[in-house]
């Protein structure tokens, strides 16, 4: 952990969505550091709420759907995002905050070709002239390392691989050599050679320009294999947080221990070879519990853990866990 | 000009435009409307045929094709006229003024003075009345030989008036005969090919417009949602449930007295207003279903406006309906300005296909079916082949029609 400026602070982040059955709370009070340089992930089961945090970060959810509570701050560069207009927004993505998405089937448009997308991005963000931003395309192009880029810039998204593409979308996200690149599963939907190829990329491409990458994944082994720190998040809410390899070592969470535990592990077969899961479901949004919100997953549950919701503590070094029994540091 | 070289080449490249290539029907079809639409080009851009001809009286009233030979009522008919004009002419006050400004197609008058006219027209005048009197000229010419001898007599003296056209003058003139004449004594062939150019403009303007509109809209609707999209599927529910063909009338009545009357501008209005509703459903379930795909949210997390990422993102991806619509829209534009047109509704400064058929319905009851069926003709060619090709462009762009 270093004691350099964070370069996003996220305050009381907490992101609702209307609907017919009231207003739920999809991220519930989630507080995280991004420093420069460094890689977070952000992980938990699906809709758990990491990708509405991530969204919620770049504004991307619908207006009339959802609001951020009025406590909720997102400092980034001097400007609090969660108040920001559309204005505002308009020149921190993509320039100072970009994405990249799961499904690099979608998230190139079918009928322009590949330069044509990245040549929009900069003719938007830059003040390069025709030349200068083809020129600057080809080299982004080359930069994630895409073979033959002077020929692949004319081609359609349909003529590229999907990894190809993920490619694509990681230059299309740095061409304009952003502060922040939120990550939203960006490698779920390859396979995993091609993963770690992708992974490898964003990491070099993080040390290369100094960029704060927020990975969000539900998969651990990405997790380990690239992150500084991580957020565990459950239901909305943020469990765990520390560095990578001291959750990875001892969590102190029974969610992160249980969530560790149901990896698949090569050479070890367990209980005539089942994979080990965590029993029932996450909570519906519309009816929390009073207390734990993995209360009732929990091995190690007490009667307090349905009374009363466990605060986050911090444990220092940079770590905090929510819950009344953490799990003692040796396991 | 290698820019246009290389997108030719790679126009040929494309496996759609090979298999279009490789459909003969669809190829004629292609033809056929490049045909059609070269002539309209023609007429719109270089007045290979002006509005003037269209109405000038090239024979008598309601002369039929050259595949009919002449009754000998017609041949009468036609000498008549050729004097009657002449005649005309010289009963001015000043008959060399007027003589100068006789124009008959392609003939021009013969040199000769006044009064050689005058004889000439005398000598004229006496064999019509000799032959107008015989009641049933085919009778009397069965009867006596003579009648036919004097019917010639009678061209010749009125030929006699003018000077034969000679080469492309000749070969127009035939030409302009070839279909007929109408009840004005115009060309049916020249009004069937003037026609072109009304309908292509027709279709053209209100099929581009009607396909912007509805784009313009229905993409709206669908990307922002919210009130624009209630307002636009409002409207076109609106419109939707009031008949088109009573929209036109009473929009090409609204016209009536102002400045467009007759024109094409009440024509155009009233196809756009009620045509713009297909494309626009058509456009806003497709915009529906693009805006969810992820393309649309890195396009927003790169720092697009909506509008931005509406009109340079999202609609190119609906141009294939576009097209689709186009030439729907196209084919829908021509045939209900014919109807239009039939009701006395539509085009009414220039000939078009509607107004040949509105004219020609006393025509078809005395058996006189050449303008009705030229005009069917040349519109059923052009609907037809357009329908071929859209059919064929179906088949060969379908990704789904393998083979």
């Amino acid at each position: 952990m270093s004691a350099r400026e964070p370069v996003l602070q996220v305050r009381h982040l907490s992101t609702c969505f209307r609907t017919e059955r009231g207003v739920v709370t999809a991220v519930d009070d989630v507080s995280f550091d991004l420093f420069a340089g460094e890689t977070l992930g952000i992980v938990g089961e699906s809709g758990c709420g990491k990708t509405v945090a991530s969204k919620s970060i770049m504004r991307l959810l619908p207006e009339h759907l959802s609001f951020l509570r009025p406590e909720s701050e997102i400092l980034f560069d001097s400007l609090d995002l969660a108040r920001a207009d559309e204005k505002q927004m308009r020149k921190v993505r993509g320039d100072r905050i970009a994405m990249i998405f799961q499904e690099p089937m979608t998230s190139l448009n079918p009928v322009f070709t590949v330069g044509w997308q990245i040549d929009e991005a900069l003719k938007y963000h830059t003040d390069l002239d025709r030349s200068a931003r083809r020129a600057r395309a080809v080299e982004m192009l080359r930069v994630v390392e895409i073979p033959d880029p002077e020929r692949r810039i004319g081609e359609y998204p349909h003529q590229l691989s999907g990894g190809m593409r993920q490619r694509v979308m990681i230059a299309m996200a740095l061409c304009c050599e952003p502060d922040i690149l939120i990550a939203d599963e960006p490698t779920t939907a390859l396979d995993v050679t091609i993963q770690a190829q992708i992974l490898d990329l964003m990491e070099g491409l993080k040390r290369k320009l100094d960029t704060a990458i927020v990975l969000i994944t539900h998969d651990l082994g990405v997790v380990a294999q690239v992150c500084d720190r991580v957020l565990v998040m459950y239901a909305g809410r943020l469990i765990e947080s520390g560095p990578v390899l001291d959750i990875f070592h001892a969590p102190r969470h029974p969610y992160t221990r249980a969530l560790l535990d149901s990896i698949p592990k090569s050479g070890r077969r367990e209980r005539g070879g089942r994979l080990r899961t965590i029993e029932g479901i996450v909570p519906g949004l519309h009816e929390l519990p009073p207390g734990c919100r993995f209360e009732d997953r929990c091995a190690g549950r007490e009667q307090r853990c349905a009374d009363q919701e466990p605060a986050l503590e911090p444990l220092g070094q940079g770590r905090a866990v929510r819950c009344h029994f953490p799990l003692p540091e040796e396991v | 000009m290698r820019a246009l070289d290389r997108g030719f080449r790679w126009l040929l490249g494309q496996r759609g435009v090979r298999k279009l290539l490789r459909d003969r029907v669809a190829l004629v079809a292609l033809a056929v409307i490049s045909v059609y639409v070269g002539i309209a080009a023609l007429i719109l851009f270089f007045d290979v045929i002006t509005l003037d001809e269209t109405t000038e009286r090239v024979g008598p009233r309601t002369m039929p094709g050259v595949w009919e030979s002449p009754s000998l009522e017609s041949r009468l008919a036609f000498a008549e006229l050729y004097l009657e004009t002449v005649q005309n002419a010289l009963d001015k006050r000043s008959p060399e003024k007027a003589l100068a400004e006789v124009r008959f197609a392609e003939l021009e008058l013969a040199a000769l003075s006044i009064d050689e006219r005058q004889a000439l027209l005398d000598e004229g005048w006496d064999l019509f009345d000799e032959l107008d009197e015989l009641d049933d000229l085919d009778a009397a010419a069965e009867r006596d030989p003579g009648v036919l001898a004097k019917l010639s007599r009678f061209e010749e003296t009125a030929a006699r008036l003018y000077r034969r056209p000679t080469g492309c003058a000749a070969l127009k003139y035939r030409a302009r005969l070839l279909l007929g004449t109408d009840r004005q004594g115009r060309s049916i062939l020249v009004r069937s090919i003037y026609s072109i150019k009304v309908a292509t403009q027709i279709g053209v303007v209100a099929a581009l417009i009607s396909v912007l509109i509805g784009t313009l809209l229905g993409g709206a609707a669908a990307f922002f949602g919210g009130w624009v999209d209630h307002l636009v599927v409002w409207l076109y529910s609106t419109f939707s449930s009031i008949p088109w063909i009573v929209l036109l009338t009473v929009l090409a009545s609204m016209f009536m007295g102002s400045r467009f009357d007759g024109g094409l501008v009440p024509v155009y209005s009233a196809f756009c207003l009620s045509f713009w509703i297909a494309p626009c459903r058509v456009i806003r379930g497709e915009v529906l279903k693009l805006k969810e795909l992820e393309f649309v949210q890195a396009a927003t997390a790169i720092g697009f406006g909506r509008a931005r990422i509406l009109l340079k993102h999202v609609l190119p991806n609906t141009a294939h309906l576009m097209f689709i619509n186009f030439s729907l829209l196209f084919i829908g534009a021509i045939k209900a300005e014919v109807i239009l047109s039939f009701l006395g509704l539509g085009v009414k400064n220039e000939p078009s296909w509607g107004v040949m058929i509105n004219h020609s319905r006393e025509e078809v009851i005395n058996h006189f079916f050449w303008q009705i069926g030229s005009a069917t003709f040349f519109m059923v060619v052009l609907v037809l082949a357009f329908n071929v090709l859209s059919d064929a462009l179906q088949d060969a762009f379908d990704p789904k029609h393998v083979g």
